[in-house]
Order: C-alpha cells, then sequence, then structure tokens
C-alpha cells in the first residue's frame, strides 16, 4: 500500500548515510501512529521526505519504529535540517531518537504528559454549555434600541436593571427567588 | 454662583470630575502588543492607513505592560502561552480592559481541542468580547468603541465583582 | 547595484558615520530571555539569548507558544472541512496551506482539476505571495526603525485584500481552493480590478525599493548582517527566499512545475552573498516577478469549469436538487459524511513565500484523514537563526529575524 522504501530501525542509520553520499537531503520528516491502518506491521513509523536537487527526484522512505518506547536511531548529524523535526515526532507521537541532541518538548509545554497525536489520545474535545446570561444588547453606541418599554431587563450595555436579574422569560413568568449569579448557582 | 460665572464667562469649562477622568481614560486608551496569531495582522490593519486606529488615539501600542492600560487579546491561546498571558495581564496597571477579539479569544474558535484554552475568559476578566475569524477592522473597531462606552460610563469595574 | 552600494556605504563610513565602540566588559555572560511577548519576535517566538555585553554568543529559539493541535484537529474533520483548519497555519498565505493539502488529496483520489480551476489557483497564488512579502517589507522597516515601511507595505496589501474579499468574500483564512478546483468561479469584474493592482503596484514596489535599497542606513544595518552560506543552508533544510539568497538556485515553481507554472515565463532572482541585504533583495525581485506572473495568468485565463463536478466530490449545483434525485442523494451524503479517500498516502509540496511549504496526508479509507502532516517552511528555516546570528548585535538579530520572515502560525502549527 505504501509506496517508497521500508527500513527497519536497525539499518536506518547505515541507509541514511548511503543516501546522504547519494546527494539526497531530507526536506520532511514525520512520525505516523498506524494504530488504525488495516495493514499495520508495528504500530509506529517514521516517514522522511527525500529530496535530490540535482536529479530534480523526490524519494520517501519508511522507517519502522522498534521497542517500547519506539525507537529509531536519529540522523540529525547526518541532516541537520531534521533536528525540530525529530523533537516534534517525540514530543508529538513519543517516538524516541537515539543520538538526538536535544530530546526535549518543542511544542507542548515542558511538563506535559502524553503524546497528543497518538489515536489512543483524545482530540480533547470540551462540551459546549449553554449557561443563562443576560442577553448582551450589541447596538451601536448612541443608538436607540428598538424595544423601548417591551419589559426590558437589561440596559443598553447589557447589565441587569436593578432588581431584575437579566433572564428574558414570556411574559408574566416571575424571578425565582433568590439571586442568579452568571454561574446558574442560587446563593 | 451667578456672580463668579458672569465674571469667568466663556474661559473655564465646568464639570464632574469622574466623568473628566473616564473621557480621558477612553480617549487614549493604549493597547498592549498581545497579537497571537491571525487576528494580529487584522489588528495591525485596523492601525494602518485605511482604518486608522490613530484617530481614536489608540495607534501607540505599548511593547510593555506597565504602560498600557488595554490588553487586545488577538487569536487563539495555547497551554503553553495561558501562563504569559495571565502574567502580563498582572503586570499591567489598574485600571485596565480586555477586549476578546476574534474567536478564539472569544470561545477558542474552530479550534475545540487539547491544545486551545477554550476561551480567553478562562484566565482573565473579558469586558468586549469581538466575534469573526478574523473580524475585520471595522469590527474590532466597533467593539472598540463598545468598550469607549462602557469606560464613559465608568463601568469599567462591573465584570469583576462576581466571581 | 552593488557597486553602487559600496561607493555610498564606503562614502557613508569615510564621514565617520556607522562606527561603534567595540569595547566591553569581556567576560560577563547574560542570559537573557527574549520574547514571546515581543514587538519584535513576529509573533510569539520566545529566544533565549546568551550575552556577552551587546554581542549574541548563543540563541536558543523556543517554540510551540502558538501551538493549536491542528493536525490532531485535521483527523476530526472531514476531508473537506479539514481545508478550514489547515487554511490558518501559515496565516499570511493561507491560499498556500489549502493549495497544498488540496493537491494532496487529489492526489490520494487521482482527481484532475480543470484548466482553468488551476489558472484560478495560481492567480490567488500568486496575489498572496505579493501580499506576504508586503507584510515582510513592513515588519523589515519596522523592526529595523524604518517605521514608514509599515505603512506603505499594509496599504498596499489592503489593496490585493480587497480583491480576495472579492472573490472569495474573506480577507484572510478564506477556505477557498478546495479538493477538486476552487470553490467559486472569479466574479465579474475581477479583470478590471486586478488591471487596477497591476497598474498601481509596480510603481509603488519602485517607490519602496528607492526607499530602502541605495539607503546608506539600511545598508549599514543589512550588509554582512546576519550571514549564512550555501552549506549551512543546504544542511539546514532551509528553503525560499533564504536558501535563494545564499545561492542555491530552486524554486520549485521553476524547477518542479506543479499546476501551469511550466507555462509560464518569469525569473528566479539568486544571491549570493547570503546576508539580510541579500534576502532583502531576493523579496524584493520576487515582488516583481509575481507581478509579470499575474500579467500573464490575467491574459492566458482560460474559460471552462473552475472545479472538478465529479458528484462524488463536489456537492452539484443548489439548481439541480429541484430536479434529480441523485444530486438529492449525492448532496445529502457529501454534506453528512463528506467523500470517502481511498486508502493511500500522498506528499505534495508548493514555494511558499516562505520556502518548500509540504502536505503528507494518510487515508485509510475513510471520510476523514488518517494522519495530516504539513511541512511549514517557518519550522525549518527558524533552524537557521541561531547560525545567523552567532557574533552579532542584538540589533542585528533582530533584523536577522525580520528577514527570516517567520509565521508561528507555521511554525507552531
Amino acid at each position: 500500500m505504501s509506496e517508497g522504501l521500508w527500513f527497519r530501525a536497525e539499518e536506518w542509520a547505515a541507509r541514511a548515510d548511503e543516501l546522504k553520499a547519494d546527494g539526497w537531503r531530507a526536506i520532511d520528516l514525520c512520525g505516523v501512529d498506524r494504530l488504525g491502518l488495516t495493514d499495520a506491521g508495528n504500530r509506529f513509523e517514521v516517514v522522511v521526505q527525500l529530496l535530490h536537487m540535482d536529479r530534480r527526484e523526490r524519494a520517501v522512505v519508511h522507517v519502522a519504529a522498534a521497542g517500547d518506547p519506539p525507537t529509531v536511531p536519529s540522523v540529525t548529524n547526518l541532516w541537520p535540517a531534521v533536528n525540530f523535526m525529530e523533537r516534534e515526532a517525540y514530543d508529538l507521537l513519543g517516538i524516541h531518537f537515539d543520538g538526538h541532541p536535544n530530546p526535549s518538548r518543542i511544542l507542548m509545554p515542558d511538563a506535559w504528559e502524553g503524546h497528543p497525536l497518538r489515536k489512543d489520545y483524545g482530540v480533547g474535545k470540551v462540551p459546549v454549555e449553554f449557561v443563562p446570561q443576560p442577553f448582551l444588547q450589541l447596538d451601536a453606541p448612541g443608538q436607540a434600541t428598538t424595544s423601548e418599554g417591551a419589559g426590558r431587563t437589561v440596559d443598553r450595555l447589557g447589565q441587569p436593571e436593578p432588581g431584575e436579574d437579566g433572564v428574558s422569560r414570556p411574559d408574566g413568568a416571575m424571578a425565582p427567588s433568590g439571586a442568579i449569579t452568571p454561574n446558574g448557582d442560587e446563593s | 454662583m451667578g456672580g463668579v460665572s458672569d465674571a469667568i464667562g466663556a474661559n473655564f469649562v465646568t464639570a464632574r470630575l469622574d466623568k473628566l477622568v473616564n473621557w480621558a481614560r477612553k480617549s487614549s486608551l493604549w493597547p498592549a502588543t498581545f497579537g497571537l496569531a491571525c487576528c494580529a495582522i487584522e489588528m495591525i490593519a485596523t492601525t494602518m492607513p485605511r482604518h486608522d486606529l490613530g484617530r481614536f488615539g489608540m495607534e501607540a501600542f505599548r511593547a510593555s505592560p506597565r504602560q498600557a492600560d488595554l490588553m487586545i487579546v488577538a487569536g487563539r491561546v495555547s497551554q503553553k502561552m495561558a501562563p504569559v498571558l495571565r502574567q502580563i495581564y498582572d503586570q499591567m496597571m489598574e485600571p485596565k480592559w480586555v477586549i476578546a477579539m476574534g474567536a478564539c479569544a472569544s470561545t477558542a474558535g474552530v479550534f475545540n481541542n487539547y491544545a486551545v484554552v477554550q476561551g480567553v475568559d478562562q484566565i482573565v476578566p473579558v469586558d468586549v468580547y469581538v466575534p469573526g475569524c478574523p473580524p475585520r477592522p471595522e469590527m474590532l473597531m466597533d467593539g472598540i468603541m463598545l468598550l469607549h462606552e462602557r469606560i464613559k460610563r465608568g463601568e469599567y469595574d462591573a465584570k469583576r465583582v462576581t466571581a | 547595484m552593488s557597486v553602487d552600494a559600496d561607493r555610498i556605504v564606503s562614502g557613508f563610513e569615510s564621514d565617520g558615520h556607522g562606527a561603534f565602540v567595540e569595547s566591553y566588559d569581556e567576560g560577563e555572560r547574560m542570559v537573557i530571555n527574549m520574547g514571546p511577548v515581543h514587538p519584535a519576535t513576529h509573533g510569539v517566538l520566545r529566544l533565549k539569548l546568551e550575552l556577552e555585553g551587546e554581542t549574541v554568543v548563543r540563541c536558543e529559539p523556543i517554540i510551540g507558544y502558538l501551538h493549536t493541535g491542528m493536525e490532531k484537529e485535521c483527523e476530526d474533520q472531514n476531508w473537506r472541512g479539514a481545508v478550514t483548519i489547515v487554511t490558518r497555519m501559515d496565516y499570511l498565505a493561507p491560499f498556500f496551506n489549502e493549495h497544498v493539502y488540496s493537491l494532496g488529496v487529489e492526489q490520494l483520489l487521482g482527481l484532475d482539476v480543470p484548466e482553468r480551476g488551476r489558472y484560478i489557483r495560481m492567480l490567488m497564488a500568486e496575489l498572496n505571495r505579493l501580499s506576504s512579502h508586503l507584510v515582510w517589507f513592513g515588519t523589515q522597516g519596522l523592526d529595523m526603525g524604518a517605521m514608514s515601511a509599515v505603512f506603505y507595505g499594509f496599504r498596499e496589501r489592503e489593496i490585493l485584500l480587497d480583491f480576495f474579499e472579492m472573490v472569495t468574500g474573506l480577507r484572510m483564512n478564506h477556505g477557498y481552493i478546495i479538493p477538486g478546483g476552487v470553490w467559486e468561479d472569479l466574479p465579474d469584474g475581477w479583470e478590471d480590478a486586478v488591471a487596477r493592482i497591476l497598474d498601481v503596484l509596480p510603481g509603488r514596489i519602485d517607490e519602496y525599493e528607492e526607499l530602502l535599497s541605495l539607503n546608506p542606513v539600511f545598508l549599514e544595518r543589512t550588509r554582512g548582517v546576519g550571514v549564512i552560506e550555501r552549506d549551512e543552508v543546504v544542511a539546514l533544510g532551509a528553503t525560499g527566499p533564504i536558501a535563494r539568497a545564499s545561492g542555491v538556485d530552486w524554486d520549485m515553481r521553476r524547477d518542479a512545475p506543479y499546476e501551469c507554472y511550466g507555462d509560464l515565463e518569469f525569473d528566479v532572482p539568486v544571491e549570493n552573498a547570503g546576508d539580510v541585504y541579500a534576502r532583502y533583495l531576493v523579496r524584493m525581485a520576487e515582488m516583481k516577478q509575481s507581478v509579470r506572473l499575474v500579467r500573464q495568468i490575467t491574459e492566458r485565463m482560460p474559460k471552462g469549469e473552475f472545479k472538478n463536478l465529479d458528484p462524488k466530490v463536489t456537492p452539484p449545483d443548489r439548481s439541480e436538487l429541484g430536479r434529480s434525485m441523485e444530486a438529492v442523494i449525492h448532496h445529502f451524503k457529501l454534506v453528512t459524511q463528506g467523500f470517502a479517500v481511498p486508502p493511500g498516502e500522498a506528499y505534495t509540496s508548493v514555494e511558499s513565500p516562505r520556502g518548500e511549504l509540504g502536505c503528507y496526508v494518510v487515508s485509510n479509507g475513510g471520510t476523514s484523514p488518517y494522519r495530516v502532516h504539513v511541512r511549514d517552511p517557518s519550522f525549518v528555516n527558524l533552524q537557521s537563526l541561531p547560525l545567523m546570528v552567532e557574533d552579532g548585535l542584538i540589533a542585528d538579530l533582530i533584523a536577522s529575524i525580520a528577514s527570516i520572515d517567520p509565521v508561528l502560525g507555521g511554525v507552531d502549527r
């Protein structure tokens, strides 16, 4: 399914040496978590995009990360361009790069736990809650509001009128006893 | 009262002190440079000749928070940036105001994920929310003028009363 | 031009200007933090500087203050929706982000884009290159004290943003270039709008060159500053104007043409000095070449479809929905689930204003991307900053950052 050359982690350092000697330069390096792919061999891999400027050719190389934690030899000494890229793969996917001069997190805060781009790490969606708030009337300054005298519970800039709690209700409904704070708690 | 006014004539203007102070405050709000992402470019465009924030006396973006009284949070706030944001806000002197510019600053916009703080009001109290992705310079100016109205009314402490 | 520059600078220096005091207290090093909130770091870039007096001994960029988890967010959207996420990465060149992602998805789908769609994409890309370089021009001047530059740059950019708004509805973060083509056709009257831009812009670019190119203060501050050699550039993977200013003659539009760039004539400016001034010259020349490209694209714009109308990928026109049941079914599927992309992977790249912008997409056959990785040029270019600023002054550091033109949205994604 995937095009390009496939290498094991043990042979990557030697192959990278050969590729560099042949004139290839590394353009991009990223990690992939293959947990959801049907032909998943090992779980983590490192994908390197190569460019040969003289021959005007491109190539792609897959390196399977071995072990737990998944480890791949670092090629920063050959291609200094991949320094930040390997740090990003470590930060977001937890792939360790043997021999990297500065194996530290680069995008997440240093004390972050977990590797966000892994497939078993959730997106981190926060459910959106709607809490009753005084409806903010965004009239332009100086313009009169349209519903003058229609039982306004908020003034022009959205602050509750004295004695009201600012929530619009159908005619006749009373505010519950007790003040309502913006968090919805009764105080 | 009458005799003195007649003698002074039209050479003096009398007003209440707090109205004068509020008018002065709103007329030269100095924003702190807190442009983070795409909204920062639109914020810069608001100060540029086409939309000219200088007519409100606000073209002087101060790099030092001690000299600024308005923080326009323009852009998405990441987890790493959140403590920095709070520190800059704390370093500003009272009275200070905050405008959450753009969808990301108001509610994290399109990014409901692990990396973005879901709305900058989780960290600092916000006075005006300006929606948009990014908001047009005219929309930012509308938000700023709304803030001016608020300052003129002297209501800048209202948001900080409730927990 | 460089003979003039030499003459001007030597005249300037022989008059006693441009000299600075070289002595400082030796042996006392300070570690100073610059940013992330700083007016001259082009966004939320943090630099850890080791200083000896005013000289920068070491510089370490610390990034991540704008990390938005976009690559993870893309996995949560469908293939068409991920365009709106990707476009917000490098926010000064949103068309390029959309373009490279769409090219990747089209390669996986095996989808052809009709010729008009390709020309429209090139038109928006070149105009976006102009607007991005105008911001660079403005910030380069602003950071070095030539504050007029930022007003001029943004004034010109407004004209371009007006055109973008006319075509896409938005000034930034458009969501216009989608897998299959572009979302909507160019509106009537677009030729006049582009003609008005092309009337005004070249003259203004010449004015700005007059303002800065032979300005003795500008020359003093940029020549020999932030130098990076050709082999360092190649090793560090820097691409775009930084590479071309150090003698690397590589431009994807000419050397690995995509869309219809192979049909157009343009030059690729290359300089050899590798300093801030060389990068300035390269970008000013690129602006002129972009104008030339826009002229050619406008003359050659073909008629026809602007997006691939394959109903499995593109929702049918709304007028069809009243007439054809198939159209309704396709529309429904595309709006609720989106289209599915056959399993595979693809890497595509374009020449963005900052260098090679690449996109690596992996599909597992579903309606959501499995992995989207964007190779952002600023992320890689920032690695050359420490080399540029070693043994320079802090003021030179500021000039070098401006000449790299990083966009932190792309760096941190």
